[in-house]
C-alpha cells in the first residue's frame, strides 16, 4: 500500500500548536464584528454573516479551558466543516495566529500519549514532532465539536502538577 | 443512499400521486380512454424504473399491473371496482415498497402474495360479466384474437440428463389457453431396454388461445435441440366454439388426433363465421359510438409540469437573492448619502429589479395545495367507505399556493381534521334523514389568500359540537373546574386542550388521543392559528390560517446593547417608552403602565449584560396566550422586513431565538420568539 | 416449502438481484462466488436449481455444470445459465455439457422468473 500524505494546517492557541486536517478547514477570515447569542455558553461566542448565511463563531481556546482569547492583530477565525452526529455543520473557531501548511506521511504521525498522559487521546489523532523538537497536536476537531461541555485536554487531576513540574524544568 | 435511487424515489412517488389523480377519475368515468393511458403509462415508467434504479420488487409488481391496463386498452378487460380497487391498494403496496428498509419485507410479501392473486384472477377472465359497472360496453367480439393449434411434442430420449422435466413442457403449453392433450405411451420400450433416466412419452395437443405464435414457441425455447415439436394453426377461432369438432377431439390413448378431418371441419365453419359476421356488424355500428360523449378532460398529468429542481439548490438561490437585497439597501444607503442623481437613478432601477427577483424567487417555492388534494380526495373515499357513510368532498381553491416546507407541515393536521369529521363528524345516513338533512353528508375545503396569511377552512355539515358535552367532557376530565362561566364559544375552545376528546368510543380511524390538541401544536409549529367554530345539528368549520411564507417576518427592529433584535409584529401589540429607573424600581417584575398591571421581563437582566443601561428604554407589549407582556428593550429602530435564517445546529439549544436575520450592513439580527422567551425566563424567576 | 435455489456469479450485484427477485418471488435463495464455493456448498445437500454464470475465475460455468451432472444425486437438477447475447457457441457447449436451458443477460426479473417457471413448478 502507498504511503497516505495529508496536509495539515497549524495555528497556535497561547503557546501551543495545533493542526486541523486541511480538508476540513473551508477558509480563513480576518477577524470581523461577531454578534453574540445570549443565553449560549462562554466559549460559544456568537454568529457572524458568511456570504448571506449565519456562521456560529466559537472560541476554541475556552474549549479546552485556557483563557478567553485576546483580539490581536493575528488572530483569525478558521471556517471549519465539522461532522456532528452524522450532520456536516460549518462552524468557525477563533485562533491567535496560523502558523503553517504542512504535509506528513502517515508513518510520521506519532500516536497520542497514552492513558496517563497530559493530553486525552479522543480529541487529539496524534502528535508530530517539529524540527524544533515541539510537538503540534493534530485535532480531531469532530469529537471537539461533539461534545456540549468543556474538552479537558488535559486529566484535570494533573493539570496543575504537569504545568507546575514543566515550569521547573 | 445513490443518487440516482433518491431521483427515482421522488419521481416514482410523484407517478403515485398522479395514478391516484387518475383513479379518482376513472372511478367516475371508466370507459375514458385517456385515463387507462396514463395509468398504463404510469405503470410502465414504474416497472422501467424499478428495474433500473435497483426497485426490482416493484419492476416485477408493476409487471402485472402494466399487462393488465394494456388488456383494457385493447378493450380485452373492462374496468370493475375490483380493479380499481386493487389498483389503489397497490399504489400503496408500491409506496411501502419504496419506504421499505428491510423491516417490513415480510409483511409485503404476504401483502403483495395476497394481491397478486387477486390480480392473477382478473387476467384470468374472471370479470366479464356482472361485477363489472358502467355503461355497457360496445358489442364486438369479447374472444377476438383466438386461433387454434396442433402441437406435437416428442422429445428425444435423453431429455432428462439436462434436467429437463417434458410435463413442464406441456403444463406451461396447456396453460396458454383452453387445451386437449392426448398422450402416447407407444414409444416405451420393453422391460429390458427400459432406461430409467429417459423419456418415452410424448404428447400431441390441441390448444386455443389469444397469445401468438411465438408465445407457443417460447414455451420450447430451451429444448428445440431435444425435441421433436410441430406446431400448426388449424383455425383462426377458437376450435372449442365449434360442436362440430367436439367429437374429433376425443382422445384415446395411443390414437392420434385426425388432424385432416379437424382442418377440413374449421375451413368450412371459418366460412360460415366470416358470413354472418358481415351481416351483424352493420346492424352493430350504429350501437358502438354511443359511448364516447363522456370523455372528461382529465387535469394535466404534471399540473406542476416543468423541471426538476433539487431543494438544495432552491436554498442557495433564495440566500443568493436575499444577500442581493441587503446589498442593494446598502448600495441604497450610499446613493442617499452622496446624493448623486445618476446613482440615484441607478439604485432605485436596480431596487425594483432586485424586489422582483425576490418576488419571483420566492414563488418558485411556493406549491398550491392541489398537491394535497389528492391525498385528501383519497382518504375521505377510504374512511367514507370504511364508517359506511356517503361523504362528498370538495376542495375550493385549491390553485392556492403555499411555500414547500409549509405543504408537509400542513398535510397531517389538515388530514387528522378531515377524520374528525368523517367519523364524528358527520353523521350516518340514518340520523341524517331523521335530521331532515340529506342523507350524504359534504365536506369543503376552501384555501384562499387574506393579507399576508394563507386560510383553509375545512367545513362539515354534520352534527356540529355541542358546547354542553363539551364542557361536562372538559369537567369529567379534570380539565376545568366543575362551576366555571364559560360562552359557548369558550366552551367549544376547550377541545383543543390537551388529553381531551368527545368521541364516546374511541375509534380505529381517528386514533387514541391525538386530539386537538396536537392539531393545534403542528400548525403553531408552522407559524399558524387554528380556529374552531361550530353551530349545533348545522356543521363545523375548522380554519387554519398559516404565513404565506415561512421564511419571511414582518418584524420591529429593536437594539440592546450592541445587538439587534427583531420581534415579530403578529405578536406586538403596543410599545411605550419607559424610564429605567421605572424599570429597576419594579416589585416582582410587575410594571404599572396607563393604569394597568404587567408583568415584564427585563431583557438586559435575563440575558446577563453588564454594561450601563440608557436612561429611556421601551417596553414591548407583546401578546402571550390571552394576556399581554412587557419585554423591555434599549430602543426601536423601526419596521423590519427580515428575511429568517436557521441560527444553525450549534445554536440548537438556544430555542429562545427562532433564527436570525442578515441586516443591511452585514450584520447580524437575531430574530426572538417572545413566547419561548416569556417560557423559559419565568421558570428562572420562579426559582 | 419453498423451493431452493443456488446462484453462482462472481458478480456480487448480479447475485443482489437475483436474491432479491427471487425471494420476492417467494425462493429460497443461496448464493456462490465461484464453481469451487458452489460445489463445496452442493456437497451433502439437495436443491431445486441452479442458476449459474458461464465466466469465473477458479472453476468456470461448464466446468461446475459438467460436475453437478457428473454427482449423483444431481443429474436432474435443472440448470440454467447466464449468457449474453453474442455468445451462440457457449450456448451450445453448456447445452452439451448439460444445462437445461437459459437466461440472457441483462435481464429484467420478469424475464428471469420466466426463465425458472419453465425449470421448476
Amino acid at each position: 500500500m502507498e504511503q497516505e500524505t495529508n496536509s495539515y494546517i497549524s495555528f497556535m492557541l497561547g503557546d501551543e500548536y495545533f493542526a486541523i486536517n486541511v480538508g476540513k478547514v473551508l477558509n480563513i477570515l480576518q477577524l470581523v464584528q461577531i454578534t453574540k447569542v445570549p443565553t449560549a455558553p462562554d466559549y460559544m461566542k456568537g454568529v457572524i454573516n458568511l456570504r448571506g448565511t449565519v456562521l456560529p463563531i466559537i472560541d476554541i481556546r475556552m474549549k479546552f479551558g485556557m483563557e478567553p482569547i485576546q483580539y490581536k492583530r493575528d488572530t483569525v477565525i478558521l471556517v471549519l466543516n465539522v461532522e456532528i452526529a452524522n450532520e456536516v455543520v460549518n462552524a468557525g473557531i477563533l485562533v491567535d495566529s496560523v502558523k503553517e501548511v504542512f504535509e506528513l506521511q502517515q508513518d510520521e504521525i506519532l500516536p497520542p500519549p497514552g492513558i496517563g498522559s497530559k493530553y486525552k487521546s479522543k480529541f487529539i489523532d496524534g502528535v508530530r514532532k517539529m524540527s524544533d523538537e515541539r510537538f503540534v497536536m493534530l485535532l480531531n476537531i469532530d469529537t471537539v465539536f461533539s461534545t456540549d461541555e468543556l474538552v479537558m485536554l488535559q486529566d484535570s487531576t494533573e493539570t496543575k502538577e504537569a504545568q507546575e513540574a514543566e515550569k521547573h524544568e | 443512499m445513490d443518487n440516482f435511487q433518491k431521483k427515482f424515489l421522488e419521481e416514482a412517488s410523484d407517478l403515485i400521486n398522479q395514478l391516484e389523480q387518475a383513479l379518482l377519475t376513472l372511478e367516475q368515468d371508466t370507459q375514458n380512454p385517456e385515463l387507462v393511458d396514463s395509468i398504463f403509462r404510469i405503470m410502465h415508467s414504474l416497472k422501467g424504473g424499478g428495474g433500473m434504479f435497483g426497485f426490482d420488487n416493484i419492476s416485477s409488481y408493476t409487471h402485472k399491473l402494466e399487462n393488465m391496463y394494456d388488456l383494457v386498452r385493447q378493450k380485452k378487460l373492462k374496468v370493475t371496482r375490483e380493479m380499481l380497487d386493487i389498483t389503489f391498494e397497490s399504489a400503496d403496496h408500491i409506496t411501502s415498497m419504496l419506504n421499505d428498509d428491510g423491516t417490513k419485507s415480510n409483511e409485503i410479501k404476504r401483502n403483495e402474495e395476497i394481491l397478486n392473486r387477486r390480480i392473477d384472477a382478473i387476467l384470468d377472465g374472471d370479470n366479464f360479466s356482472d361485477t363489472s359497472f358502467g355503461p355497457a360496453e360496445s358489442l364486438e367480439q369479447t374472444v377476438s384474437g383466438v386461433k387454434s393449434y396442433y402441437v406435437k411434442v416428442k422429445p428425444y430420449e435423453h431429455i432428462q440428463r439436462n434436467g429437463t422435466n417434458p410435463f413442464f413442457l406441456i403444463d406451461e403449453l396447456v396453460g396458454l389457453g383452453k387445451h386437449k392433450v392426448n398422450i402416447f405411451y407407444s414409444n416405451i420400450p420393453d422391460f429390458e431396454n427400459f432406461v430409467l433416466d429417459d423419456s418415452y412419452l410424448w404428447w400431441e395437443i390441441i390448444l386455443s388461445t389469444d397469445k401468438d405464435e411465438d408465445a407457443i414457441k417460447d414455451v420450447f425455447i430451451f429444448v428445440e435441440d431435444d425435441c421433436e415439436i410441430v406446431i400448426q394453426r388449424i383455425s383462426e377461432s377458437d376450435i372449442f366454439e365449434m360442436p362440430k369438432v367436439a367429437p374429433l377431439l376425443d382422445c384415446r390413448q395411443d390414437f392420434p388426433f385426425d388432424l385432416d378431418k379437424i382442418k377440413a371441419i374449421c375451413q368450412e365453419e371459418a366460412v360460415k363465421e366470416k358470413e354472418k359476421s358481415e351481416a351483424e356488424n352493420s346492424e352493430n355500428k350504429a350501437k358502438v359510438n354511443s359511448g364516447d360523449e363522456h370523455i372528461k378532460k382529465f387535469t394535466k398529468e404534471s399540473s406542476i409540469s416543468g423541471i426538476r429542481v433539487a431543494s438544495e439548490k432552491i436554498d442557495d438561490l433564495m440566500n443568493l437573492v436575499s444577500e442581493l437585497i441587503t446589498t442593494q439597501a446598502g448600495l441604497n444607503l450610499y446613493a442617499e448619502k452622496n446624493k448623486d442623481a445618476e446613482l440615484t437613478r441607478i439604485t432605485e432601477n436596480l431596487e425594483n429589479i432586485s424586489r422582483q427577483l425576490r418576488d419571483t424567487a420566492f414563488s418558485i417555492t411556493l406549491i398550491p395545495i392541489d398537491y394535497l388534494v389528492v391525498r385528501f380526495r383519497r382518504l375521505v373515499r377510504d374512511l367514507s367507505r370504511e364508517v359506511g357513510k356517503e361523504i362528498e368532498f370538495e376542495a375550493r381553491g385549491a390553485e392556492t399556493e403555499l411555500d414547500k416546507t409549509l405543504i408537509e407541515g400542513i398535510s397531517e393536521p389538515l388530514m387528522h381534521i378531515l377524520r374528525n369529521s368523517i367519523d364524528h363528524g358527520i353523521e350516518s345516513a340514518a340520523e341524517r334523514m331523521a335530521a331532515g338533512k340529506t342523507p350524504g353528508g359534504k365536506i369543503i375545503l376552501q384555501a384562499y389568500y387574506s393579507g399576508s396569511q394563507v386560510v383553509i377552512a375545512v367545513t362539515d355539515d354534520g352534527a356540529g359540537m355541542d358546547p354542553k358535552k363539551i364542557k361536562r367532557k372538559a369537567i369529567e376530565k379534570g380539565l376545568i373546574a366543575a362551576d366555571s362561566q364559560l360562552s359557548d364559544k369558550e366552551a367549544i375552545d376547550l377541545i383543543f386542550m390537551p388529553g381531551f376528546s368527545t368521541s364516546e368510543k374511541v375509534t380505529n380511524i381517528s386514533g387514541r388521543g391525538v386530539g386537538m390538541d396536537v392539531v393545534k401544536r403542528k400548525v403553531s409549529d408552522i407559524r399558524g392559528t387554528v380556529q374552531v367554530s361550530s353551530s349545533l345539528g348545522e356543521g363545523t368549520t375548522i380554519t387554519i390560517k398559516l404565513p404565506l411564507t415561512l421564511s419571511i417576518i414582518d418584524g420591529m427592529l429593536v437594539r440592546i446593547a450592541d445587538v439587534d433584535y427583531i420581534i415579530p409584529l403578529s405578536v406586538i401589540d403596543t410599545i411605550f417608552a419607559v424610564e429605567h429607573e421605572k424599570i429597576v424600581s419594579a416589585f416582582q417584575n410587575v410594571i404599572n403602565i396607563e393604569g394597568s398591571q404587567y408583568p415584564f421581563y427585563y431583557l438586559r437582566d435575563e440575558f446577563g449584560l453588564t454594561d450601563s443601561a440608557p436612561a429611556k428604554e421601551e417596553i414591548i407589549m407583546v401578546k402571550y396566550e390571552d394576556r399581554k407582556i412587557g419585554i423591555v428593550v434599549d430602543n426601536i429602530t423601526g419596521e423590519y422586513q427580515a428575511v429568517l435564517k436557521p441560527l444553525g445546529k450549534l445554536y440548537r439549544n438556544q430555542d429562545i431565538f427562532s433564527g436570525a436575520s442578515i441586516l443591511g450592513d452585514g450584520t447580524v439580527a437575531l430574530v426572538l420568539d417572545t413566547h419561548k422567551v416569556i417560557n423559559q425566563f419565568t421558570k428562572y424567576n420562579e426559582l | 416449502m419453498a423451493k431452493t435455489i443456488l446462484i453462482v456469479d462472481d458478480s456480487e450485484s448480479i447475485r443482489e438481484v437475483v436474491n432479491f427477485t427471487l425471494q420476492n418471488a417467494g425462493f429460497e435463495v443461496f448464493a456462490a462466488g465461484n464453481g469451487i464455493e458452489a460445489q463445496k456448498f452442493l456437497d451433502g445437500r439437495t436443491i431445486d436449481l441452479v442458476i449459474t454464470d458461464l465466466h469465473m475465475p477458479e472453476m468456470d460455468g461448464i466446468g461446475l455444470i459438467k460436475y453437478i451432472r457428473a454427482t449423483a444425486g444431481y443429474n436432474r437438477v435443472p440448470i440454467l445459465f447466464l449468457t449474453t447475447e453474442s455468445q451462440l457457441a457457449k450456448k451450445i457447449e453448456a447445452k452439451d455439457a448439460g444445462a437445461t436451458g437459459w437466461i440472457i443477460k441483462p435481464f429484467v426479473p420478469a424475464k428471469l422468473l420466466a426463465a425458472i417457471s419453465k425449470v421448476i413448478r
